[in-house]
Parts: C-alpha cells; sequence; structure tokens
C-alpha cells in the first residue's frame, strides 16, 4: 500500500512501474541504432556522460503496432548494474498504489504474461504492475528463462 | 619508496588486515580447512610477491610456513596448537618487517631461524606459546614515520563516482563551450570560462589517472625477475614484452600481478628447459617468454607464452589420478583440453622437486581463484616440445584506450587502435582486391589476407564500393590477421569503454559502448569476436614462432622500411619510414622562395621545404613528406609517391651527392636513399624556437588587434603588451612613421593589393604566407 508507481501507456494499455525503480523520466531525441541487435533494442542514447540502452517498451512486450499518441518519453532505470531506458507511449503521473498487487483472473496475452507483477488499482484506474527486469530481457531472454 | 614497492607493502598490510579474522578463527578450530586455505594464500602470495624485490627475510619466513601449511593441506599432518602459534608468530614477523620496510629502516630483532625451526614438527615439545611477541616492540606497533611517502587506498566505487562527475562536467562544459561559440565573442566570459576548461582538463586526467595505470608498470619488474631465476636455476631466458602501453584499472594490475608472476615462475621452472636440453631439442638455447596484452572489446586479453618443452599430459593425468582429482576412467575420457585443465585444480603438481623458485602445484588454483575473482578466466593452450601459452582474460570495468572511429553505411563505430595494423585506400595501387569463393581476400605488399565487409558484419548497405573504401588490417592477439573494410576512416580518440548491456553482448558483434565528446554514443567493435563469427581464427597460434624468428642473435641487420618516392628532379629516391611523420598536400601558394631556401605554410607554421630545386613547380598542389626527428619538422617535396618498401640491399655510397646516403636496388632499380640527417643537419635551422619572439602591433588600430593579432599568436609570435615591452619585430601599416626603438625589424604591411610608389618592400595585408615569411626572416636576423 502506499508505493508509488509511474503510470505510462505501453501499446496504449496503462502500466504502472514502481516508480522507486526509476531514477528518472527524459525525453529521448536521439537515439543511435545498433545493427543486428534485437528488435526490442531501439538503440542507445546518451544521459548526460551515460550510454543508455533504449528499450522499446511495446516491442519488448510483443506489441507491434505504433501507439497513437506516443511522446517519446522514457523511464530510466538500472538493472543488474546497466542503465535502460525504457522508452513508453507516454508517461502520465505519478501516483499511489491503492492496493496490493493482485494476479489478475483473465490472462492478460503472453507478453503482458510475462511482464505482468499482478494490477494494481490506482486512483486514476487499474494498471499493470511490470516487472521492469523482464520487459529489458525482452521477449527471447524470457523464453530462455522459462524453457 | 618506489611505486612498486609502495604497492607491496600497502598490499600485504590489506591482507594481513584481511587475514587477521581468519587466523583466529583458524586458532579456535584447527581443522577449518577453508582457514588454511586463506592462510596458505597468504603465505603464498607474499613469497610471491617478494620475487620482485630482495627481502631474503621476508621470503624465507613465508616459505617455511608455506611448507608447513602445505604438509597440513597435503593430510601429512595434523594442525595442533604447536603449528598454528608458529604460523602466527611468522604472520607477525611478517607484519614487523613490512612496518620496516616502509619506513625503510633495517628490522633488526633476530630470531627468524627460531620461528621457522618452531614449524617444524620434530620440534613438537618447544613449546612456543604464546607467540613470541617479546623481543619484538611489546605489542604496540611503533608510530610509522611521516616523512615517507604515504599511498591511501579508496574504494573502487568512489573512484568511479568521481569519474562519472567529471566526465559530466566535460560534456556540460563542451555544450557550453558551443553555446558560446554560437553566441560570438564575449569577452568578459570568455577568459573565465577559457580557465574552467583548462582546469577541468586537468582535473579530468587527474581522475583518469587515478583509476588506470599502463600495463608497464607491472612489466618494468619482470625483466629482472626473469633474469633472476633464470640465473638461479642456470637458464637462459628472454623476456618480450608487448602491449606496455594498454591501460586498465589500478585494481587489475594488482589483480594480475600475482598470476603473472607465479606463471612465469612456472614457465621458468618447469617450462623452459636448460641449455644443453634446448640445444638438443634442436632449439635455440635462449628460451624465449612472450608477453603480450590487448584490449579485445572490454576485456584484456594477456597471453604469456613460452617456448619450453610444453606441459606433460600424461604426467598431469596420472597425477590428477594419484592425488584423488579424478578417477582413472574419467581421466581417460577426458579430451587433450580438459586433461590440460587439470592443471587449475587445487593440489595438483608434476614437479618432482620442490624448488623455492615455484612451488608444489599450488600455483594455478591459486591463479584461477584470483582471476575468477575479478571475473576474469584462464585457459592454457601446450604443444609437446613447443611450449605452453596462458590465455588470461580481464573484464574492463573501466579502461581508457585509443580507438580508431570508422565509418558504415553511415553509421560510425569504435575499433581499438591496438588490433590495427595499418589502414590502406581500395583505391591503392599496391592494393589487390580477389573473390575466392564466397570470400573476399586482399593483396596488399605481397600479403594476402582475408577481407570482411563492416557492413556485411553489420546486416547493413555499405554506401561506398569496395574499391572506394578503406581497409583496416586488424591483427588479433593470436597473430591472425585480415582485413575490415569500411567506407571511410573518421578520428582517432581517447575513448572511455562502457560495459554493454547484456542484450547487445548477445550480438557478438559489439565489445562496449564509447561517448565521443559531442556527446553521441557509438558502438566499440569485439573484433577478436567479429573474427571468430567468420572463421577468421586459426587455432595455432603463429606470433610464438614469428617472435622467435625475430629474436636476437642472428647477424642480418634489420632491414629498414623507406618510402619510394619521384623526386621533382625526376629521379627515383627512397626515405626511411622512420622519419617520415605523414604525408600531406599542400597548395602552390603556401609555398614561398626565401634566398636559396623554399619554406612552407602548413597548419600555421613555417616548415623548411626540401626537394624543390627553388623553382616552384607548374602544379596547383605539392606532395609532401612531413618528416620529422622528434622535435623539428621538415618537409620534403615528392613528384609522386610510388611505394613502400624494405630495405634489402647493399648501400652504396654516392659520390658528390652529400643529400644521399648513398644508392641501392629497389625492386630492380636503382634509388637513391634520401640522408635524412643532412636534411635536417641542413634545414633544420631553428624549428624549435626556445621564446616566442615578440611583434608589436599597430597602436589602436582595430584590423590589426582584431585580425593581425590572431593570426600572430598563432603562429607562434608573441604580441607586445604596452610600450615597455620590447619587440623584436615592429608591424607597420601603410604610411606610418617608424618608432625610434632599437633593435626591432620592420615589417611593413599596406592595405592595397597593389604595391604604390615606394611599397616594394611592404607586404598586402592578407598575403598571409608572405607576412610570415617576412616575420621568419625578420626573427632569423635578429
Amino acid at each position: 500500500m502506499g508505493e508509488l508507481l509511474l503510470m505510462a501507456r505501453i501499446g496504449g494499455r496503462r502500466a504502472a512501474i514502481p516508480s522507486a525503480q526509476v531514477q528518472s523520466v527524459v525525453e529521448l531525441d536521439h537515439i543511435v541504432p545498433v545493427p543486428r541487435a534485437p528488435g526490442f533494442v531501439a538503440g542507445l542514447t546518451a544521459l548526460r556522460s551515460r550510454a543508455l540502452t533504449v528499450i522499446d517498451a511495446r516491442r519488448a512486450l510483443g506489441i507491434g503496432h505504433a501507439p497513437d499518441e506516443a511522446d517519446g518519453r522514457a523511464a530510466v532505470v538500472e538493472v543488474e548494474g546497466h542503465a535502460y531506458a525504457i522508452l513508453v507511449d507516454r508517461v502520465e503521473d505519478v501516483v499511489e498504489a491503492a492496493s496490493e498487487p493482485e494476479r489478475p483472473d483473465a490472462t492478460l496475452g503472453e507478453g503482458w504474461n510475462r511482464v505482468s507483477l499482478g494490477m494494481v488499482e490506482t486512483a486514476i484506474g487499474p494498471a499493470i504492475l511490470v516487472d521492469i527486469a523482464a520487459i529489458v530481457a525482452g521477449p527471447d531472454q524470457a523464453a530462455k528463462h522459462a524453457a | 619508496m618506489d611505486d612498486l614497492l609502495a604497492d607491496f607493502v600497502a598490499e600485504t598490510r590489506e591482507m594481513l588486515e584481511a587475514i587477521e579474522g581468519e587466523v583466529v578463527a583458524w586458532e579456535a578450530d584447527p581443522s577449518d580447512r577453508a582457514r588454511l586455505d586463506a592462510i596458505f594464500r597468504f603465505v603464498h602470495t607474499v613469497k610471491g610477491n617478494c620475487g620482485f624485490f630482495d627481502f631474503p627475510r621476508l621470503e624465507k619466513l613465508s616459505h617455511a610456513a608455506e611448507s608447513a601449511l602445505a604438509e597440513v593441506r597435503a593430510g601429512r599432518r595434523q594442525p595442533g596448537a604447536h603449528l598454528v602459534n608458529g604460523v602466527l608468530a611468522v604472520i607477525d614477523r611478517i607484519a614487523e618487517l613490512v612496518d620496516a620496510i616502509e619506513a625503510g629502516e633495517e628490522f633488526v630483532p633476530n630470531g627468524d631461524d627460531r620461528l621457522i625451526a618452531a614449524l617444524e614438527p620434530e620440534s613438537e615439545d618447544d613449546t612456543l606459546a604464546p607467540a613470541p611477541q617479546e623481543e619484538s616492540t611489546g605489542g604496540s606497533k611503533p608510530a610509522r614515520p611521516a616523512n615517507c611517502v604515504r599511498s591511501i587506498r579508496l574504494p573502487v566505487e568512489l573512484l568511479d563516482r568521481l569519474m562519472s562527475g567529471v566526465s559530466d562536467m566535460v560534456l556540460a562544459r563542451n555544450d557550453l563551450a558551443r553555446r558560446l561559440r554560437e553566441a560570438g565573442n564575449q569577452p568578459a566570459i570568455d577568459g573565465p570560462f577559457e580557465r574552467l576548461s583548462a582546469i577541468l582538463d586537468d582535473v579530468r586526467q587527474g581522475v583518469t589517472q587515478m583509476r588506470m595505470q599502463r600495463i608497464e608498470h607491472l612489466y618494468n619488474a619482470l625483466p629482472r625477475l626473469v633474469r633472476d631465476l633464470s640465473a638461479e636455476l642456470g637458464k637462459q631466458v628472454l623476456i618480450d614484452l608487448e602491449g606496455g602501453e594498454v591501460e586498465l584499472d589500478r585494481e587489475m594490475i594488482e589483480t594480475i600481478r600475482d598470476p603473472l608472476t607465479h606463471i612465469i615462475r612456472n614457465a621458468i621452472d618447469h617450462g623452459i628447459e636448460t641449455p644443453s636440453e634446448r640445444l638438443a631439442a634442436g632449439k635455440r638455447e635462449i628460451g624465449l617468454l612472450t608477453i603480450s596484452a590487448r584490449q579485445a572489446g572490454n576485456r584484456i586479453s594477456l597471453l604469456v607464452g613460452d617456448d619450453g618443452r610444453g606441459l606433460d599430459i600424461d604426467r598431469i593425468a596420472a597425477k590428477a589420478v594419484a592425488n584423488g582429482l579424478a578417477t582413472k576412467g574419467e581421466v581417460e575420457a577426458m579430451n587433450r583440453e580438459q586433461k590440460l585443465e587439470l592443471i587449475f585444480e587445487a593440489g595438483l603438481s608434476t614437479a618432482e622437486k620442490v624448488s623455492g623458485v615455484s612451488g608444489r602445484g599450488v600455483g594455478m588454483d591459486v591463479v584461477r581463484a584470483n582471476l575468477e575473482k575479478v571475473g576474469g578466466s584462464i585457459d592454457v593452450d601446450s604443444r609437446d616440445g613447443e611450449g605452453t601459452t596462458f590465455h588470461l582474460q580481464l573484464p574492463l570495468t573501466l579502461s581508457i584506450i585509443a580507438g580508431l572511429i570508422v565509418g558504415t553505411s553511415g553509421r560510425r563505430f569504435a575499433v581499438p587502435r591496438s588490433y590495427i595494423e595499418e589502414i590502406a585506400r581500395g583505391s591503392s595501387s599496391a592494393l589487390e582486391i580477389e573473390h575466392l569463393g564466397d570470400t573476399r581476400f586482399v593483396t596488399f605488399r605481397g600479403t594476402r589476407v582475408p577481407c570482411i565487409e563492416m557492413s556485411s558484419v553489420l546486416g547493413l548497405d555499405s554506401e561506398v564500393s569496395l574499391e572506394q573504401g578503406v581497409f583496416v588490417f586488424v591483427r588479433l592477439a593470436g597473430g591472425d590477421l585480415f582485413a575490415l573494410a569500411v567506407d571511410r576512416v573518421l578520428d582517432n580518440e581517447d575513448l572511455v569503454v562502457k560495459p554493454l548491456a547484456p542484450a547487445l553482448m548477445a550480438t557478438g558483434i559489439y565489445g562496449g559502448s564509447v561517448l565521443l565528446d559531442d556527446g553521441n554514443p557509438i558502438l566499440m567493435l569485439d573484433i577478436p569476436n567479429i573474427a571468430v563469427g567468420h572463421g577468421l581464427v586459426s587455432q595455432i597460434r603463429t606470433r610464438r614462432s614469428t617472435a622467435f624468428d625475430a629474436a636476437p642473435g642472428d647477424t642480418v641487420t634489420p632491414a629498414g622500411q623507406v618510402v619510394l618516392f619521384e623526386s621533382f628532379d625526376g629521379k627515383r629516391r627512397a626515405i626511411r619510414m622512420e622519419a617520415v611523420a605523414r604525408i600531406q598536400t599542400i597548395a602552390r601558394d603556401a609555398v614561398s622562395v626565401e634566398g636559396d631556401r623554399c619554406q612552407a605554410l602548413l597548419d600555421g607554421a613555417i616548415l623548411p621545404l626540401a626537394g624543390l630545386a627553388n623553382e616552384l613547380p607548374e602544379r596547383d598542389a605539392i606532395t609532401v613528406l612531413r618528416l620529422s626527428d622528434g622535435d623539428s619538422e621538415l618537409l620534403h617535396a615528392v613528384a609522386e609517391i610510388d611505394n613502400t618498401a624494405d630495405l634489402d640491399g647493399d648501400i652504396v655510397p654516392v659520390d658528390g651527392e652529400d643529400l644521399l646516403e648513398g644508392s641501392t636496388i629497389v625492386g630492380g632499380r636503382q634509388t637513391g636513399i634520401v640522408d635524412v640527417h643532412a636534411l635536417f643537419a641542413r634545414h633544420a635551422r631553428k624549428l624549435a624556437p626556445a621564446r616566442r619572439p615578440t611583434c608589436r602591433i599597430p597602436d589602436g588600430d582595430g584590423w590589426a588587434r582584431t585580425f593581425l593579432a590572431p593570426l600572430l599568436e598563432a603562429s607562434g609570435y608573441r604580441v607586445a603588451n604596452g610600450v615597455e615591452d620590447a619587440p623584436d619585430i615592429t608591424l607597420l601599416l601603410d604610411e606610418a612613421d617608424e618608432p625610434g626603438e632599437q633593435g626591432s625589424h620592420i615589417v611593413r604591411l599596406r592595405s592595397t593589393p597593389d604595391a604604390g610608389p615606394g611599397g616594394a618592400s611592404s607586404i598586402y595585408r592578407y598575403d598571409r604566407a608572405a607576412l610570415l615569411a617576412a616575420l621568419e626572416s625578420a626573427t632569423g636576423e635578429a
């Protein structure tokens, strides 16, 4: 209860990222693509003196279609010592969780199931609490872990 | 105190602190194997480190403790209170000796022999409890003298934070600099900004140095170690060190020092044969120990090879069975590599004889443990009768390397310069491209090497054809050479390499990311991995044999490489490659003939120009060789560059040509070799002026201050400040009156291109070359 969540839209759906994990929210203006990188890695970008690996959250979830109203913002997180920028459709707000995360009954779909930590209620509506490490790992890695 | 010694003291003291707890725990439970191993490693490491220095007492003590503990580890002796006390006493004594070493004093209290004797099993009844402190300082440590250079140890994390903070500042500074430039000249801000900028550069350098050390630092001590060891063992060993410029974390240097020492000891003790054995085996009597360091992606790769007898695989296997490390069946099922890997197991030694030099099979498991602790690895390759190579890999937490920025398909990538042998243009006549099967080969200077295209590695479309591209010749640590075709070579930069996210590492193409000074991130190519991915790495390490061939002893004098060219008087000439700094093209306008000498304006400096017969050739641009002797530079004009070649023929002196070293045959044609020494002796007047000549510019003149002063400053002159500052040269504009000062040369400028009446001696104020030449000649007379 009371955990602060960064509310964002990924593929048009509302997702919540524990804000304790988010170092900052940045606007990505220049992304250097990385040839031969997996599809969910959008490229590299520089944040001050750091190079961030940009993860396209939609591609990481296997959501193909382009967002309707992307604002090019990304959440900067650190997973296992590496800094990432998680590119979402747009960042909405920071709100307090109104409930503990619950496993939703209905299946969310393959991509969402993989990264979901459960559903949380918030003042602006329900959202799926996402596991940053699972997003960063991408679809292939997650498949390997499951195997 | 020298650095190495300070490191040794600091490291030993740190280990002593770390081990204090272990000692107490071991005392409580002498059968505790983990504690025993930790203490054993400590004395073993101290013994190993002593190899660098001349500390016979330390070495004797640690060797004795190591022997006693080895007995316990081997199960031949039960640890008792007596042994514990003995070992503790030795550790205390080591601490005292280290204090004395740091203070630079002779440690007087003796009794080492008594301590060593107390470790012997037969002295079981000789009670040495409690630890003999009575003869030392009565239990309290002496105050350390304040006058010796103290070093402190800081957590690496703190340095990382500092480093990243400074990097942020540099990037912010660059950003600010860009904005200031855009905003135009603002003297009130520019001055302080310049100062801030310079200070920041200093700080950055300092911070970088705090973290980094050249591996040279580690290398420095090795020749001595090798010399002493080989003398002790009656062997002759030559050490060949390569890649000393590779920089790595101080922490890493400390981590690899012990493993390296162990491997070297083993190589000299067990690997390299005695001179007579070597001669009998048809080898040169001097053994060769090669150590080369390379940066490989985000890892440092260290090859330590000897050309000795190689590891005896059957003996290793038999020993492993005898020591219970593996069953007979397991060993039989192993392949060659797995058997070789056994040498890294604890408690395996094939040495029949235990010497003070290398031990009883403890070395390699400690080596592996130390390397793995920092995320490194070690493997071994050995060939019967030909030698053994250890390949150490170390992670790169933070490392600055020289990199080449290349461009392909509109993207930029970095290649570590340590791999690059040479760069050639596809359009060069000396380079041929052939397609054989699915592979391309390039032949350059008689060597045919496989070629891979960067664009196909990356799965991109190349922007230019191979013929218009650039070939970067890359040599791997193992000795394999191949060419990497890129669209263009952009820049050289010092790069701070950061580790990549796992998803990007998995591509197998990149070794790290780099932030350029303009703030853009680019990727560094993992050259070895790309080579492996394209099947370009041979299993046989060829380097060793080539290094051996090049070892001294042969009577053939090393052949020099020369640049062949056609001179302006139509002669074929060669100039030694070492003297050539680079090849440049200058505009004809930049060349001026002054008396019997030519000079040219290049990069804001006036350099003497040789090779022209005092008349300018009928062409717009002139190709020049920029020659350097390290201090000064001069230019040599060439009509056409032909090629480079090896000097292998005799050099015959030529009469009457004082600028020629001699004449020789290159490629079937007689070629005159330019005498670089004579060239510099003749032309190098005062290329590096000790003092910048002072110029006075017209006072209060806007043009002079805005246009002239910066040009003068940039060209190595100082602009006089105020009337008291006596100038060497006075610059006057148009009809201004000459000042009455003595000893100052006058250079008169005019505002119009055409010299008016009486203006023949003046120079048009925008005729830069003439102006600089006039200043040069005025300075020469001054």
